[in-house]
């Protein structure tokens, strides 16, 4: 069974997604914000990581960097999910940020369960 | 697309059909050719610019002064020049070459083929070598060497009230003023040497160094103005970090300053940028709501009745005209601040509509609604804002989607229009009557019949796709007739 560590700060969402995730056979693991997300991959060493962008502690991005300059994690397919605006999403993060957090997909919030189900199978289904 | 830098190329050569031949095939790949007759004269050109010539192209059979000398004599002068040798037979003489220093040997009754292949053999191995060059004077440049260069410049630095840290580029300590000491309780010889996220405790700290060091110089720009506060060794620390760049350009290092805000009100820090707050505030607890409806929906915390299913779905469809109301408010207030052009850059149109269409293929579906794009081989090239067009492709299917019964037809095309580009968006939808059509770009315009009751909208998406094709110098059309569809046109310019 698949591992995928998800940290968002919104409760809600991380268990609603939770049921989401392992109704598809995933195992679910939850961190509520940045830095408790880092300690949870580290301890987890889990097959993919869904981080949401703006959280307390640690955001998102910040996260992902240091994820991506760890020899251990870098190989971890990495989701950001953000909520902030769209357009800044796309031409702020993506093309400046996102290079350089070097994720590996971006899914914009709100998303609909099936294309995240959807995008979560297709990271994995790469290696 | 990456561009490939063109090279410097000198033709040593005293057979003129020769000489044109190669000059030609060169020329031809954008390359910079000169030519010499004879090795005096090749010498000369080398002499007066040598940084000008990458690769010489050289004749082994000149007379007088031969070629091998030459090659010898740049060798001793340490030339950073690639030689590719030419002659009839690559005998003899061409190994005798190859071990003076020529990279390699094409025979003078080259093909057009034979020639490329060494030719971008050599090329190829001139630019690895170029950039192992700029990677060895990038390790060598030690940081270190501030250290040395004077008590003076110590001193100042000491001055500072603000604390100061500089890495090498692996992020380990080189330097540090006394504020830095001080605030972070540090020995200065202890610190020296060591990783700046173990010797401040920060995985946060640590992803500022390595995205300052990535950063180029737009990234600098775009970062001014936004600095980080965190929290570390009990002090709350507003962090700026910058590269640190040597003559060359290359990246060496980091330095950090870090203000002392611990006592500074911590609401102070939040993110004054309101577009992106209350976006953020509206769309997280939309974000868990749409998730939630949907996994109840799909039966993942129960059995639901046909009735509860209906519901939801009503519910879940209001969630979502929710979150497009916020987006589209958004939109509509950037362009009221004319800021619906954010950062013009080269786009593949044909791939951002491909995208795009992706993204709305779900909705489509759900509805059994055809949605097919139809692109254009060759499209002018085009230049504009990504989240703008994205904007505009995003409102007119989604519109087309909307306002089509099920079972319809939504057909996208991008072709060509002179020298501009046009965007069709056409529809088998209820269509729009000649009164409405005349209103439907005015913001907040609905049309309110009995098939559009249950349609969400917030009457913005037209006016936004208006003002940003307008932003962009194009233009907007729409041709309609009730009950038979609805053809929405933009003409977008080309670029230059």
């Amino acid at each position: 069974m698949k591992k995928v560590v998800l940290v968002d700060d919104d409760v809600d969402f991380c268990e609603a997604t939770k049921l989401l995730l392992e109704s598809k056979d995933f195992e679910v693991v939850l961190a509520y914000d940045g830095r408790e997300g880092l300690e949870k991959i580290r301890d987890e060493q889990p097959d993919l990581v869904i981080l949401d962008v703006m959280m307390p502690e640690m955001n998102g991005y910040d996260v992902c960097v240091v994820l991506k300059a760890d020899p251990a994690l870098k190989e971890i397919p990495t989701i950001l999910l953000t909520a902030v605006d769209r357009e800044m999403f796309q031409t702020h993060y993506t093309q400046h940020m996102g290079l350089m957090t070097e994720a590996d997909d971006y899914i914009a919030k709100p998303v609909e369960s099936t294309e995240l189900v959807k995008r979560v199978e297709e990271l994995l289904d790469k290696d | 697309m990456l561009v490939t830098p063109s090279i410097n190329i000198l033709v040593v050569e005293n057979d003129i059909t020769i000489m044109q031949k190669c000059r030609e095939l060169l020329l031809d790949e954008g390359h910079r050719v000169r030519t010499a007759e004879s090795v005096e004269e090749a010498l000369d050109i080398i002499q007066k610019q040598p940084g000008d010539v990458d690769i010489m192209l050289l004749s082994l059979e000149l007379p007088g002064w031969g070629g091998i000398t030459l090659i010898e004599t740049l060798q001793k002068a340490r030339s950073e020049i690639l030689i590719m040798t030419m002659s009839a037979n690559c005998g003899e003489e061409a190994i005798e070459a190859m071990h003076a220093g020529a990279y390699d040997c094409i025979r003078k009754s080259f093909t057009t083929d034979r020639f490329w292949t060494k030719m971008n053999r050599a090329i190829e191995a001139f630019r690895l070598r170029h950039q192992l060059d700029i990677l060895t004077q990038q390790r060598q440049a030690a940081l270190s060497r501030v250290h040395q260069d004077g008590q003076t410049l110590l001193s100042v630095l000491n001055s500072f009230t603000d604390a100061l840290l500089v890495t090498d580029w692996q992020t380990n300590v080189v330097l540090l003023n006394d504020t830095a000491s001080r605030l972070f309780n540090l020995n200065e010889e202890k610190a020296i040497g060591r990783p700046v996220s173990v010797l401040l405790e920060s995985d946060e700290l640590l992803s500022f160094f390595i995205r300052a060091m990535k950063s180029d110089g737009d990234l600098a720009k775009l970062m001014a103005g936004e600095e980080p506060v965190i929290k570390t060794r009990d002090k709350t620390v507003r962090v700026h970090v910058d590269p640190v760049k040597n003559k060359a350009g290359a990246v060496i290092g980091a330095v950090a300053l870090f203000h002392d805000v611990t006592r500074v009100d911590a609401m102070d820090h939040l993110r004054a940028d309101f577009l992106s707050m209350v976006s953020h505030e509206l769309k997280s607890p939309l974000s868990s709501l749409l998730m939630q409806i949907s996994v109840i929906l799909d039966g993942l915390a129960g059995e639901l009745s046909p009735k509860q299913t209906d519901m939801l779905g009503k519910a879940k469809e209001k969630t979502k005209g929710m979150i497009t109301l916020v987006n589209d408010i958004l939109d509509y207030r950037r362009l009221k601040e004319g800021k619906s052009i954010q950062k013009i850059e080269a786009l593949n149109l044909a791939e951002v509509l491909q995208h795009t269409v992706e993204l709305m293929r779900l909705s489509a579906d759900e509805k059994g609604i055809e949605l097919t794009p139809e692109i254009a081989e060759e499209l002018p090239s085009f230049s504009g804002d990504r989240g703008g067009v994205e904007a505009i492709f995003v409102n007119l299917i989604s519109n087309a989607i909307k306002y089509t019964p099920k079972g319809g037809k939504v057909k996208v095309s991008l072709n060509k229009e002179g020298k501009g580009i046009r965007l069709m968006v056409v529809d088998t939808g209820i269509g729009i009557s000649e009164e409405d059509i005349e209103q439907i770009f005015e913001k907040f315009y609905r049309i309110k019949t009995e098939q559009t009751r249950r349609i969400s909208g917030s009457g913005l998406g037209l006016s936004i796709v208006k003002g940003i094709v307008e932003a962009h110098g194009g233009a907007v059309h729409v041709e309609s007739e009730v009950g038979n569809g609805t053809t929405f046109i933009v003409s977008l310019p080309g670029k230059g």
